[in-house]
């Protein structure tokens, strides 16, 4: 018996993501390519679908354009039928309330008319940028055992990660006793995964005390705490937060560690295939004769004639011979020419690396980038959507070159060095 | 123009018994073909392309697998107010009681379906071909030259002529020309202008000439129309094409064809051609990008996400879902849609249907690189699990479903069929 079907699902898909930096120039952070054919969002909307949550509410803000497309009607995710769907609710103007979404609780209160156009008995709020598996079914079934008002998804995380967190303490039920918002000095390692199952009326309830409070970490659950029934619903297995650059490599990169507990296709995970460029409409990946290709993921409609290696490839990238590329994260319709190379890059879409063009020379990875040194600090470079990278150009690490940069727009550099940004 | 002018009617009824285990569940035009797609994706791309949007396809041999891959339509865009696939499968009523006894028959059985939509033209295309072609330049050919019957044609080696419909077409004009006699299979071919099964009807004329094709007892486009409408002089025409065709009628053609798609400069561009399959179909949307493990080796190739290859893969095609563990070898194979070739084996030379698994250590295929010929391919039906370390020669044929109690301890040898 699954309880899925009566509870609405409300995604917030609006954040910024901005330490993502120019992958997050153009498109919302939940719409950035991931794992090859993937994007961020399609793990919750996958993770919804099979659950068995049927309706689902959108909540989009910064740069919606792309994340529209991608959800489209739904259909990826099985959303279409009479009584299935999943709407966009972006911030709108009204008789009331016309504003931004101000915060997390901000957006969903915003929504209330589409909470009760659509009568459930649980929301589920979830956000749209992480990578994970959960069934969501038997977390609804979990907090109507415990007869919560509200329960938290909440994993154990490492000490020193704990102050990005929301932290809670439990008693011996999982009842949370104590919540902390991003503590400085922590009491536990309990952190919260920003997934809510509210009763439907403790919701509306909640929202309409006090329209200051606008944002469910800092001010609804800890109220909610203080006076109603709150259970922490423990979830162990993998999940990533891709909010850096440094993370979002790292978890491209697990797709293909063989010890990595991170599997896309055991996990059910649905890519929109109708999506722009369709993704899976091409013919299987080409291997050339002479080609190299170890601990990587290449997907439909690529052609490799270099070399890959632990690479992570989007739908049709072009591998030119002689041409390397190494530990990387390689976005869709890219072309790699002859005898270049490629270490520890994320690139965008539809790149044009020159000929003998060389991205992360050298061995120094410690001089961070000099405009973001808090998202550029590894040693990986990032290539901008549709920038040319000019022939025989040699850059650094960690350095930057943006969105539709032209060969004209290297002057007569040869090199681009540690740090740098163009 | 709002509504379509041309309906297409694909021929898909057929088995081919060439191709053998291959087709004892599917009709030949559901067979697998390019590493995701099946052999009806080319016309139906094709049609797709040349904005050729009402489409009825004639299934009668095992249609599930095909009426399952056309799905609504949608992947090739074809739903919509004027757009559609209709599946036409044989049917009884007061007048019929047969099955489809031809290709012809099948055509004729419809013409209610056909006068219903009134199109200007009718394009009677056989759903067994691998080729790329823009059907508007013929349909305007067609026109331009106020034809009755208009067929394409392609060279072929001399030497296989004898196996095609061969017509003579006049000189003198590039795109085609009348045609001045046409014999289906003939002894010693008068020339080497093949017919590709591509035809363009004036809608009357078909009518007409299916209906005259009743008092026969024999109900091919190929074997009778066309020789019957060269008999009454009705006016057919000829027109060339010039480029890739690939013919998979028999196993050794398949596995060329299929080769064809590999090596430096493939003789089937696939990123050009831009061809659509369902992705529906056996859920191969679910399937994440191709894994090639750290000892995976490639060259040569061609796989579909959902592969997952720990060995060694060589002048191969592999289907969505194929794993290769380690130290496996495979090489000038096709394999389709979730084999699984266990730790050690090797397999040469061989096309191998759906779900089958290779145990740990077989030696499957002509492994002698020395004696091998087009003859040496071994074919293994679906659904069988070939026992560990179990030696199945060059030219052999499994049938599918094998029981486990009937795999022969000493293996099979060339050419020895099992089922």
């Amino acid at each position: 018996m699954r309880y899925a079907s009566k509870a609405l699902v409300l995604l917030l898909a609006g954040g910024i993501g901005s330490r993502l930096n120019i992958l997050v120039g153009h498109r919302a952070k939940p719409a950035v390519p991931f794992g090859g054919i993937y994007r961020i969002i399609d793990f919750s909307l996958s993770n919804v679908m099979n659950s068995g949550l049927t309706k689902v509410g959108v909540l989009t803000q910064y740069k919606p354009l792309s994340l529209m497309r991608h959800i489209g009607t739904g259909e990826a995710w099985d959303f279409t039928g009479r009584t299935r769907g999943v709407k966009i609710l972006p911030p709108r103007t009204g008789e009331k309330d016309s504003d931004w979404y101000k915060g997390t609780a901000d957006a969903i209160r915003q929504n209330i008319d589409f909470i009760k156009a659509n009568p459930s008995q649980q929301v589920v709020i979830l956000s749209g940028d992480h990578i994970y598996r959960m069934d969501l079914d038997d977390m609804i079934s979990y907090h109507r055992q415990k007869k919560a008002d509200v329960t938290i998804g909440m994993m154990k995380v490492p000490m020193e990660k704990i102050h990005e967190f929301g932290t809670g303490i439990v008693d011996n039920d999982n009842r949370i006793i104590d919540w902390e918002e991003k503590p400085k000095e922590p009491k536990t390692d309990l952190a919260s995964m920003g997934i809510y199952v509210f009763d439907t009326q403790y919701l509306l309830n909640s929202l309409a005390k006090d329209k200051k409070e606008i944002d469910f970490g800092m001010h609804i659950i800890p109220r909610a705490l203080a006076e109603d029934r709150v259970y922490a619903y423990p979830f162990e297995g993998y999940w990533r937060d891709v909010g850096t650059i440094q993370s979002y490599w790292d978890t491209n990169m697990d797709a293909i560690r063989p010890d990595s507990d991170l599997s896309t296709e055991q996990w059910g995970i649905r890519p929109n295939p109708d999506a722009d460029g369709l993704t899976m409409d091409r013919p299987p990946a080409r291997l050339a004769s002479g080609c190299h290709v170890n601990s990587s993921m290449i997907s439909a409609g690529c052609i490799i004639e270099g070399t890959v290696i632990n690479s992570v490839l989007s739908p049709g990238v072009h591998v030119h011979k002689g041409a390397i590329i190494k530990d990387s994260v390689i976005f869709a319709d890219s072309v790699i020419e002859e005898d270049a190379v490629v270490d520890l890059v994320i690139c965008d879409k539809q790149v044009r690396v020159g000929q003998k063009a060389i991205i992360g020379h050298g061995g120094n990875k410690d001089t961070v980038n000099r405009l973001y040194p808090t998202h550029l600090y590894t040693g990986i470079t990032l290539i901008g959507k549709k920038a040319e990278v000019a022939p025989g150009i040699s850059i650094g690490r960690n350095c930057i070159i943006h969105t539709n940069t032209t060969s004209a727009d290297y002057a007569d550099k040869k090199t681009i060095e540690d740090g740098e940004t163009l | 123009m709002l509504k379509p002018s041309t309906l297409a009617m694909i021929l898909a009824g057929g088995r081919v018994d060439e191709l053998g285990v291959l087709t004892h569940y599917r009709p030949k035009s559901a067979v697998p073909f390019g590493g995701f797609a099946r052999v009806i994706d080319f016309p139906l791309t094709n049609l797709m392309r040349s904005g050729i949007e009402l489409i009825a396809i004639l299934s009668q041999y095992r249609s599930y697998s095909l009426i399952n891959h056309i799905g609504t339509g949608a992947a090739w865009d074809m739903i919509g107010r004027h757009r559609g696939i209709s599946i036409l499968p044989p049917f009884k009523d007061y007048h019929n009681p047969h099955w489809y006894r031809g290709s012809a028959d099948a055509v004729y059985q419809n013409l209610d379906f056909v006068k219903y939509h009134n199109p200007s033209e009718i394009l009677v295309l056989s759903g067994d071909h691998i080729y790329q072609m823009d059907y508007r330049k013929m349909v305007r050919y067609h026109n331009e030259v106020g034809a009755d019957l208009t067929a394409a044609f392609v060279q072929v080696k001399s030497d296989k002529a004898h196996r095609f419909g061969i017509g003579e077409i006049t000189e003198g004009n590039e795109q085609g020309g009348r045609l001045l006699s046409y014999e289906e299979k003939p002894d010693t071919p008068k020339c080497n202008w093949a017919s590709l099964t591509i035809l363009c009807f004036r809608p009357e004329v078909l009518y007409e000439i299916l209906a005259i094709n009743q008092h026969n007892t024999s109900y091919e486009f190929g074997r009778d129309i066309i020789p019957l409408m060269m008999k009454r002089n009705y006016k057919v025409h000829g027109y060339k094409y010039h480029d890739y065709w690939g013919y998979t009628r028999t196993v050794e053609e398949y596995w060329q064809t299929s080769m064809d798609l590999l090596g430096p400069n493939p003789k089937i561009n696939l990123e050009k051609w831009g061809i659509r399959s369902n992705l529906e179909h056996r859920g191969i949307r679910d399937c994440q990008p191709l894994l090639i493990g750290p000892n995976g080796e490639v060259d040569n190739s061609m796989a579909y996400n959902g592969c997952v290859i720990e060995g060694t893969v060589r002048n191969s095609i592999l289907f969505p879902g194929v794993k290769v563990e380690k130290n496996a070898i495979v090489e000038d194979s096709v394999l389709f849609f979730n084999n699984v070739v266990k730790k050690d084996a090797r397999l040469h030379k061989i096309v191998s249907d759906v779900n089958t698994t290779f145990g740990k250590g077989s030696r499957v295929g002509c492994l002698e690189e020395s004696t091998s010929n087009e003859r040496d391919i071994t074919v293994i039906g679906w659904n069988n699990i070939i026992p560990d370390g179990l030696v199945i020669e060059g030219g052999c044929t499994v049938h599918p479903n094998i029981e486990p109690s009937l795999w022969p301890a000493q293996g099979l040898k060339q050419g020895e069929v099992l089922q």
